[in-house]
């Protein structure tokens, strides 16, 4: 047996992901600003490579399993306030019923608070974290973690990353948490922080500085491109609230479309499409679709 | 005169005490390893053991014809202390060279993490995590259920010893109408008396008591069965129109495996669903309603309770649970701890971290045992269901229920008295068939949440189905003879 079949063999073993052939797909359907909700089956077309796969339409699963995944590193000090607003913000907003954990990263990744119904848990799990020894921020291996433990949870998952989306030292590469994030079926939201940098120093950054904003944007963007997310870089500490607000409206308001995969299990990263229209009047009117990029088995 | 003048009697001194200083541990170790002895002779030995197995009503009825001796008691008593440290030290010692295990284990694995096979690795994951379940049930044998178990062995044997005096004094009193001024002893006035002025005056308290608790989110869900709700409201509510209440009662249900129930001040009362599954009849839970409304129409949290510190009293309390219930496990071992049958993290808020004192128990155990009598239900219900916590299940998941409740003795008795000083009551409830209908309900409830328990999503378990430790410290429900068993002849 060739050696690559083996570890494909074994790779499909040892991960849960890809033993299963079916696959619930979520997605949300926009209008501008405006989250579409009612469709029915026939609102939808799937295609999967290219060609048209046949789906049905479930309700999601519920509970859903939300993951917080915070930066709390000492390098972090310009976003602190960003990020201790964007907790507090999730925290709020997240309605009851759901499983939620908490897991910190800067140098490593911390499961702070492990999968509680108890929000306050992870309220009090936050603010008994004290000052940040760390000085690095490794966002890279904190998201390859994180999805690799989530990974092998079954059900409805969702990590939402709250932090400046800036690595200095991790040992995964940007590259292998692309990859990650294509072949585990997570949908990844991202609340940036940096709002000062973004709004009222703005006009003071320098050229490197606002290479490094853009790159660590680019990076939460990946995230949520690649899995269906949605990522704010707000320019206000305040912003944090909507953000928090728009994500867990989003997850109510999302669709799953159930089905059977046929892409081959050859780690190959293959493009999905969705759409989703109706038709009124025998015109076609279709929304945008927010939905992952593809797969990767 | 200094004895140690001269250098040679120094010096021997010095060798003297040197061998004492090195034999002593050693002579210590030794005589903690060895298990008691059981006293002599054998008859008597073995039917005092098995009287100590019996419920407490029984021995009531039965000790004063009982014929032991007081040495016999005393060589008891003596036995039951020696084999209580015998097995903490066992349990103890175990709990080290699990730690120790583990760390070696811990050690290799960082030492050779980089050259690890998978199912090495995995072997090694799994062997760490079977070495957490034990330590938290080593721990939790020697911080609470052997002491537990044997306190409540000891009391049986004092009720033995001490009872029957006890009892006639009881009777002389009955006999000459002097029960009347006892304290608290005009039951037939219950609901009219003034216990402790000022209970209108705690509500607010409570209110902000239970806002501060709903608000470090530590409390489990609560329990949202409309039978049960309904029962347990309308049960509580019956008590407190018979009781000494001024205020309104609020109850909580929360749907966690704790067997426990707490009162806050201004009459919110939390009951946790392993209470309810643990009362095996309506006048058990009765019994531990009224006991619980007695705390408040007596204010003792009010008494003892400062607003400003019910946030920490809770978390600390949370943290106690934490320690019972898993061994003070904080990641991986909490995890396959709940597995094993600790599960049910819930709140433990045990009365002493309150602020209770021992005085204010024994209060409402008097208080509780008329207002369950006034109701209408069988006051030997606490009794009861006192006695089965501690003889069977108790010390192990009722931890937190007896951690801070000693001593049983004296509760018992207090209790038993009040029972007998009561005007004689007929029809008195002990069950009911609403009972039995909230049980049936509740064993949905407790599948429901036992199913969601094990399904439980957790990040923090990076290995599945390891195989479960070859031999666990105990098993819910077996006895404490059967988790340290001692030599017998």
């Amino acid at each position: 047996m060739p050696a690559a079949l083996l570890l494909m063999l074994l790779t499909g073993l040892l991960t849960a992901e890809p033993q299963t052939n079916t696959i619930s797909l979520y997605l949300s359907v926009e209008e501008g600003d405006r989250l579409i909700a009612g469709l029915t089956e026939k609102n939808f077309r799937l295609y999967e490579a290219g060609r048209p796969v046949a789906f049905r339409l479930e309700p999601p699963e519920s509970p859903m399993l939300v993951t917080f995944l915070v930066e709390h590193s000492r390098s972090s000090w310009l976003y602190r306030n960003d990020i201790d607003a964007a907790v507090q913000a999730f925290l709020s907003a997240a309605p009851e019923g759901h499983w939620y954990s908490l897991v910190t990263f800067a140098h490593g990744t911390e499961v702070v608070k492990d999968f509680t119904r108890r929000i306050g848990e992870l309220r009090a799990a936050y603010a008994e974290l004290g000052a940040p020894l760390w000085q690095d921020i490794d966002t890279y291996d904190a998201v390859y973690d994180t999805l690799d433990k989530l990974e092998l949870l079954p059900g409805r998952r969702v990590l939402i990353v709250m932090g400046s989306g800036f690595d200095t030292l991790s040992a995964r590469t940007l590259s292998e948490v692309q990859k990650k994030m294509e072949s585990v079926n997570v949908t990844a939201f991202a609340a940036g922080a940096g709002s000062s940098l973004r709004g009222m120093y703005e006009p003071y950054l320098g050229s490197a500085a606002r290479l490094d904003l853009t790159q660590a944007e680019a990076f939460l963007n990946m995230l949520a491109r690649k899995s269906g997310g949605q990522a704010w870089f707000p320019k206000f500490e305040t912003a944090y609230r909507d953000i928090a607000r728009a994500v867990f409206l989003t997850l109510q308001n999302q669709y799953r479309l159930v089905y059977q995969t046929s892409l081959p299990r050859d780690r190959k990263f293959h493009r999905l499409r969705v759409e989703a229209f109706q038709i009124t009047d025998d015109q076609r009117k279709d929304f945008r679709v927010r939905v992952r990029e593809g797969w990767r088995r | 005169m200094c004895p140690y003048r001269n250098s040679s009697g120094r010096k021997f001194t010095a060798v003297l005490l040197a061998e004492l200083v090195a034999f002593l541990p050693a002579a210590a170790a030794a005589q903690s390893r060895k298990p008691p002895a059981p006293p002599q002779p054998r008859q008597v030995f073995e039917t005092l053991q098995a009287q100590l197995q019996r419920p407490y009503l029984e021995l009531f009825e039965d000790a004063a014809k009982l014929e032991y001796n007081a040495a016999q008691i005393a060589q008891m008593r003596k036995y039951l202390d020696e084999a209580r440290d015998f097995c903490v030290r066992e349990f103890r010692s175990r709990l080290s060279s699990y730690q120790k295990q583990r760390q070696q284990l811990q050690g290799d694995l960082k030492r050779r993490t980089a050259s690890l096979e998978d199912p090495e690795r995995r072997d090694m994951h799994c062997k760490i995590q079977n070495l957490r379940i034990l330590e938290s049930q080593a721990q939790m044998l020697a911080e609470h259920a052997v002491p537990v178990a044997y306190e409540n062995k000891k009391a049986k044997l004092e009720l033995i010893e001490k009872w029957p005096q006890e009892l006639k004094r009881i009777r002389d009193e009955i006999a000459s109408g002097a029960y009347h001024q006892r304290r608290f002893g005009d039951v037939k006035d219950i609901g009219i008396r003034e216990l402790v002025a000022g209970q209108e005056r705690d509500v607010k308290d409570g209110q902000e008591a239970v806002r501060q608790l709903k608000m470090t989110g530590l409390l489990p869900p609560e329990l949202d069965n409309p039978v049960i709700k309904k029962y347990v409201n309308d049960l509580a509510q019956k008590i407190a129109r018979h009781s000494d209440l001024r205020v309104p009662l609020n109850i909580t249900l929360l749907n966690s495996r704790e067997i426990n129930a707490f009162a806050l001040p201004g009459g919110f009362l939390f009951l946790q669903r392993g209470l309810l599954e643990a009362v095996e009849d309506e006048a058990q839970l009765a019994g531990v309603i009224a006991h619980e409304i007695a705390h408040v129409t007596g204010r003792h949290g009010n008494k003892l309770m400062k607003r400003a510190t019910i946030a920490s009293i809770i978390y600390q309390a949370a943290q106690v649970a934490a320690v019972i219930l898993t061994g003070g496990a904080a990641t991986l071992g909490a995890y396959y701890a709940l597995q094993y049958g600790f599960y049910g993290l819930g709140l433990v808020l045990s009365l002493d971290l309150l602020g209770v004192s021992r005085e204010f128990e024994l209060e409402a155990d008097q208080l509780g045992v008329q207002y369950a009598w006034n109701a209408g239900y069988d006051p030997s219900g606490f009794i009861r269901f006192f006695d089965r916590m501690a003889t069977r299940e108790g010390y192990v998941n009722g931890a937190s229920w007896f951690r801070t409740h000693p001593p049983f003795y004296a509760r018992m008795v207090q209790t038993k008295r009040e029972m007998m000083f009561l005007p004689p009551k007929a029809g008195l409830i002990r069950d009911s068939e609403e009972f039995r209908r909230m049980k049936q309900e509740l064993g949905k409830v407790t599948a429901q949440a036992e199913e969601e328990e094990k399904n439980k999503p957790s990040l923090l378990r990076p290995v599945q189905g390891c195989p479960a430790p070859d031999k666990l410290e105990y098993k819910p429900g077996e006895p404490i003879e059967k988790i340290c068993p001692l030599p017998s002849y």
